[in-house]
């Protein structure tokens, strides 16, 4: 037991990025591999299609890293995220409306959703597993009954997203780079981002220090339903097409990314830089195993294997470093 | 005493963690049927030398013998082997399963390849009437006492043939009547030719119990020394110098009242409470395990909801059941449960400090992390608290240190109504002394606190007035001047001679 | 208290919304005046979570209401224990036949036997059922379309030059039979040569991811068949301007969607289901099976390609 002169050091700093965070390793790791295998996989255009691949599960998983840090879970993301998009581009094609004033209903949509879930969970006391699954048939429902089962387009104004600037850098990457930087504003900066940190540590410790756990609650579900949203825009935009089968199942590469990211299910532990490598993790997987032609069956098998060796990859490299 | 075999030795036995050299050289040794008392602040060491003995971490240097051979103990099956049992004090039993089940877990009796539960419970007697502990072997863990599930682990550790048993603060969570039954077995044991590691913070406990008591100080054994060995000499080798005296209440006068308890009622767990606290006074709340003390803190900040009655800080009435508003108008609450209530474990040490004021800190939704951090060093370096940095989490601090974390939380919040909920259970010596001049200073500048305590000498010596509570009721006040440890127990007791029948 | 009674409200506002709403079954009218009297016939169908299937509910329906029988029609929401649940109810609601739209060809098996014991006549159509015995299979034949597919794009690329093949959901029988069908119909083409096989999952936005990587390793990729119309929009947005000039890609289903982008050039051709077709002959054949007509063991219904050229013939229907 020293007690150390600089108190103020907030860790230790000879750590290297890579020693912290296994994930980065596992990402590292990979992208050699990939390099050594495939001639095409290292190529500035190639890897900015992977960026923007990765960017719908990014933003759904920044999302969810909030839910996730309190130590809640969020199943519907995938379906609010297509709800969103359809209530865009159902209100702008239909009801005419401008596509501003659309954008800004598909995000009070998946705000909404959000607000729901909970109150399910802080008032209503249901398990967060429960009432996000409640939330993922309602809203994957409410997108086929608006939509009646088909695609709808995009406003074109809103279609740019899916576009590039400049013919060069593609607009899901900048996205999900802002997105990437508000997560990890609020996760550090704010006290919304404290809170989850502390309630996902310890909820009762967090109530009897004055953390209003309820009210925080709904901050945090509001977010991942604000985060599903822009992620079923972007989405849409890509495809000029709101569909409402569009993101099933993106709930699980969300939680996928984020547990990937180096948080725990258990609460508490979670970073939006995490997230992000873990959401470039799969898309750098699928990625390669399209340009190495892996045949269809055997990819779910080498997906399967990789995230469980990304994650293993993170613990064992925690327990040395206790 | 006739020199009997040992069993077990330990030599210059080294252990880091990042940042943290945690054993630096420990010898120990510990012979056949006698009872080794191995004492030291929080921190010492204690804990992860009992940890090397139990598999649960490696040494880095120095080395283990059993039996005069050198051992490797990687892991609990091998601890196991070599018949070493620890008893930690967060027990090793499901809760949800029964007695009978917990004796028999891993290798219950089997009868056509399922579970012959009558066999498995009848096993379970044998192991029970071993220690003398009369439970049903078909009652849940979880309906048990704290002393029974004691016993019942204790039970479990014999019947794995143990020769060597480390008992980890047994003493912390037991009653009077409970520590003398638990001392009875333990001189049953050491007939028996067991041999015990005991680890205790209750001084006097060590004439009673121990053989030889080896002393700890900052990851080195210091000492090894008889257990008849005086308290004060004791505590000098335990601290590195002596501490004047155990409780250095310094009383100051008395202002106005701060908090004010009216006919405060919830239903089951107490009723028609009405007490006061002014500036500058401790006030010990006294009693027996479950006579309400808790509860009662619980209402007052906010935690639980009354049925009835009101709670004044300040002359001015708080909402009943509002956490946020007992904190805004200046109460502050050091729970029971450190770990459970207090901390988050995860987090490190300056995100602890900050909880409470978080919300002060923030302005537009942001918080001020910079200052957020110094003000943590400044009341860090304030409470002395024994870390290597800022960042340290504190799942990793000793449990004096995770006190005077918890303690400071309200110092930065500055709140003037201090309730402090058993502040020194499990804590050593030297860090108690600490946080009893931090309640003197605390005093000194205005601030009022009330302490709940089963440490009848710490109540005595730390309060200005004491209330004593029994069965969810207030049976009592008195000056710390006229009182003892006779007449607070006298009403401690009131009415509930009935309810002790274990 | 309070929680109890917005709770009550709140289910009580679902089910009236639902009732109004009402887009779980459907039923299309009986005018009484026609020769099918008062024939009830229910229809479950997999899922109405894909257009392709809410065009074969609106053939279905169109037919019924010109024969003049009453139609029931349910959505099984991909999940083949709800399908039994809906099969069973339609025997206890005593329907004259049932057609159903198997969410899985083997799990469909129990909902038939529970119809054959109440000697109630089961169609099933566009997939079948195995191990159960029903009046007829009407499907359209996936693995002629996977050759015509291989056909039609050999002849836009000019029956040379490397093609990539978007595949379906890994296992599941539309994705078998049409990949089998273009394999056997390529290889009449010994100038082409298949560089990758991909899934896409049938999913639009997948089929954009996988094509835009598989343009990194093949950049010299002349053809493209994606095994559905969605996976082949996907495509074509990651092609972008080269789609129909420089890569010609073929589809399958002639949906919507899928019809548009021939009509602007972008899609070279889709082998188009009918699933209007389907969904008529399936109420069709049911109601000859009321009346106990005899009828053949399988009624294929011809895919067709659609091209540029015939469009109007699907745009119309």
């Amino acid at each position: 037991m020293l007690v150390s002169t600089n108190v103020l050091a907030v860790r230790p700093t000879a750590r290297t990025l890579l020693a912290e965070n296994g994930s980065v390793a596992a990402l590292v790791v990979l992208v050699v591999a990939l390099s050594l295998l495939s001639g095409d996989f290292l190529t500035v255009t190639n890897l900015l299609n992977v960026g923007v691949q990765a960017a719908v599960t990014a933003i759904l998983a920044f999302g969810s890293t909030f839910v996730i840090i309190t130590s809640g879970i969020d199943l519907s993301v995938g379906a609010v995220a297509a709800l969103s998009a359809i209530v865009l581009a159902w209100t702008a094609a239909d009801s005419g409306l401008p596509w501003p004033l659309a954008t800004l209903v598909a995000l009070a949509v998946g705000i909404g959703c959000g607000l729901v879930n909970a109150a399910l969970i802080a008032y209503g006391k249901l398990p967060p597993f429960i009432a996000t699954l409640a939330m993922l048939g309602v809203a994957r429902g409410l997108a086929l009954v608006v939509s009646q089962g088909s695609p709808i387009e995009m406003p074109e104004a809103v279609s740019h997203l899916g576009d590039t600037v400049g013919g060069y850098l593609p607009v899901p990457v900048l996205v999900m780079a802002l997105m990437g930087v508000i997560a990890a504003v609020v996760l550090n900066r704010t006290y919304a981002g404290r809170a989850m940190y502390a309630i996902g540590g310890n909820e009762e410790a967090a109530r009897l220090s004055g953390i209003a756990v309820s009210r925080q609650k709904l901050v945090t579900y509001a977010l991942s339903g604000a985060f599903a949203a822009v992620a079923g825009i972007v989405l849409a935009s890509r495809l000029a097409s709101a569909q409402p089968q569009a993101a099933s199942g993106y709930e699980l590469d969300a939680i996928a990314a984020v547990v990937i990211g180096g948080a725990s299910l258990s609460g508490g532990k979670g970073r939006a830089f995490g997230t992000l490598v873990g959401a470039l993790i799969l898309a750098v997987l699928r990625n390669g195993l399209n340009l190495l032609s892996v045949s269809a069956f055997w990819q779910q098998v080498v997906i399967g294997v990789v995230i469980a060796l990304a994650v293993l990859l993170d613990t064992l490299r925690r327990r040395s470093g206790r | 005493m006739s020199q009997a075999r040992e069993i077990l030795r330990v030599e210059g036995l080294g252990k880091r963690f990042p940042g943290v050299v945690a054993l630096d050289g420990v010898d120990f040794d510990l012979r056949a049927g006698e009872v080794h008392v191995l004492l030291g602040e929080n921190g010492a060491g204690k804990s992860t030398l009992i940890k090397m003995l139990s598999g649960a971490y490696q040494p880095d240097s120095g080395r283990i013998l059993v039996d005069g051979e050198p051992v490797d103990i990687r892991n609990a099956s091998d601890a196991q082997r070599l018949g070493i049992a620890t008893i930690y004090q967060e027990f090793n039993l499901v809760p949800q399963l029964t007695v009978g089940e917990n004796l028999a877990l891993g290798r219950p009796p089997r009868r056509f390849g399922f579970v012959d539960t009558r066999r498995m419970h009848e096993q379970a007697r044998g192991m029970l009437d071993l220690v003398g502990v009369g439970v049903d072997p078909r009652t849940r863990v979880a309906d048990l006492g704290i002393a029974q599930m004691q016993m019942v682990e204790i039970a479990k550790a014999l019947a794995l043939n143990a020769r060597v048993l480390i008992m980890d603060e047994p003493t912390a969570v037991l009653t009077t009547t409970e520590v003398r039954r638990l001392f009875d077995l333990v001189g049953q044991l050491r007939e028996r030719g067991v041999a015990v590691v005991f680890i205790t913070h209750h001084l006097e406990e060590i004439a009673q119990i121990g053989d030889r008591v080896t002393v700890l100080r900052d990851g080195r054994s210091v000492a090894q020394v008889p257990a008849g060995t005086p308290e004060e000499e004791l505590i000098r080798l335990m601290v590195g110098r002596p501490i004047d005296q155990q409780y250095p209440r310094e009383a100051s006068a008395a202002g106005e009242p701060l908090l004010q308890v009216r006919d405060l009622s919830r239903a089951g767990a107490f009723s028609g409470v009405s007490f006061e606290v002014r500036a500058g006074e401790v006030v010990g709340l006294a009693g027996l395990v479950g006579a309400g003390r808790t509860e009662v803190a619980r209402a007052v900040f906010g935690a639980d909801t009354p049925d009835s009655g009101e709670v004044l800080v300040r002359g001015r009435r708080l909402p009943g059941g509002d956490v946020r508003a007992a904190m805004e108008a200046g109460l502050g609450l050091v729970p029971e449960d450190r770990k459970g209530q207090g901390l988050v474990l995860g987090a490190d040490i300056a995100e602890n400090l900050g909880l409470v004021t978080l919300r002060g800190a923030s302005h537009g939704g942001f918080v001020d992390r910079a200052g957020q951090r110094q003000a943590a060093a400044r009341v860090a370096a304030q409470l002395g608290v024994r870390m290597s940095h800022l960042g340290q989490e504190v799942r990793t601090l000793s449990g004096g240190n995770q006190q005077k974390i918890v303690i400071g939380k309200w110092l930065l919040a500055d709140a003037n109504v201090l309730i402090l909920d058993e502040p020194t259970r499990g804590i050593d010596v030297g860090a108690k002394v600490e946080i009893y001049q931090l309640i003197n200073s605390l005093t000194a500048s205005g601030h009022a606190v009330l302490m709940i305590s089963s440490d009848l000498p710490e109540i005595l010596g730390m309060s200005d007035r004491i209330l004593v509570m029994a069965r969810g009721r207030l049976v009592g006040e008195l000056e710390a001047a006229d009182a003892n440890q006779d007449s607070v127990m006298a009403l401690a007791v009131t009415e509930v001679e009935d309810a002790r029948v274990h | 208290m309070r929680i109890h009674a917005l709770v009550a409200a709140g289910a009580a506002l679902t089910l009236g919304l639902t009732a109004c709403g009402s887009s779980g079954t459907s039923s299309a009218g009986s005018t009484g005046a026609a020769s099918g009297g008062d024939v009830k016939i229910g229809m479950s169908i997999s899922t109405l979570n894909n257009p392709y299937f809410v065009q074969l509910r609106a053939g279905a329906e169109a037919e019924a209401k010109k024969l003049g029988v009453t139609l029931t029609v349910t959505d099984a929401q991909n999940d083949a224990s709800q399908q039994v649940n809906q099969v069973q109810n339609f025997t206890s609601q005593s329907m004259k036949a049932i057609i159903i739209n198997p969410v899985d060809s083997d799990a469909a098996a129990p909902a038939v036997k529970i119809a054959e014991r109440s000697n109630v006549p089961v169609i099933a159509v566009d997939r079948g059922v195995n191990g159960g015995k029903v009046a007829q299979t009407v499907a359209s034949d996936n693995v002629a379309g996977g050759k015509l597919a291989a056909e039609r794009l050999a002849k836009e690329i000019g029956e040379k030059g490397e093609v990539v093949v978007l595949q379906g959901v890994p296992g599941t029988s539309a994705s078998r039979d049409r990949g089998q069908g273009f394999a056997e119909g390529i290889k009449a083409f010994p100038g082409i040569k298949v560089v990758a096989q991909q899934p896409a999952d049938f999913d639009r936005a997948k089929g954009l991811d996988v094509m835009t990587n598989l343009l990194q390793s093949h950049s010299g990729v002349t053809g493209v068949f994606a095994e559905n119309d969605e996976m082949a929009l996907g495509a074509i947005k990651a092609l972008g301007a080269k789609a129909g000039k420089d890569v010609k890609v073929v589809g399958f289903d002639g949906t919507p969607d899928g019809l548009k982008a021939i009509e602007a050039g972008t899609l070279a051709a889709s082998i188009a289901q009918q699933p209007a077709l389907l969904g008529q002959q399936s109420v069709q054949n049911a109601v000859k099976a009321v009346k106990s007509e005899q009828l053949e063991a399988t009624a294929n219904v011809p895919v067709k390609v659609a091209t540029k050229d015939n469009l109007s013939e699907f745009t119309g229907a």
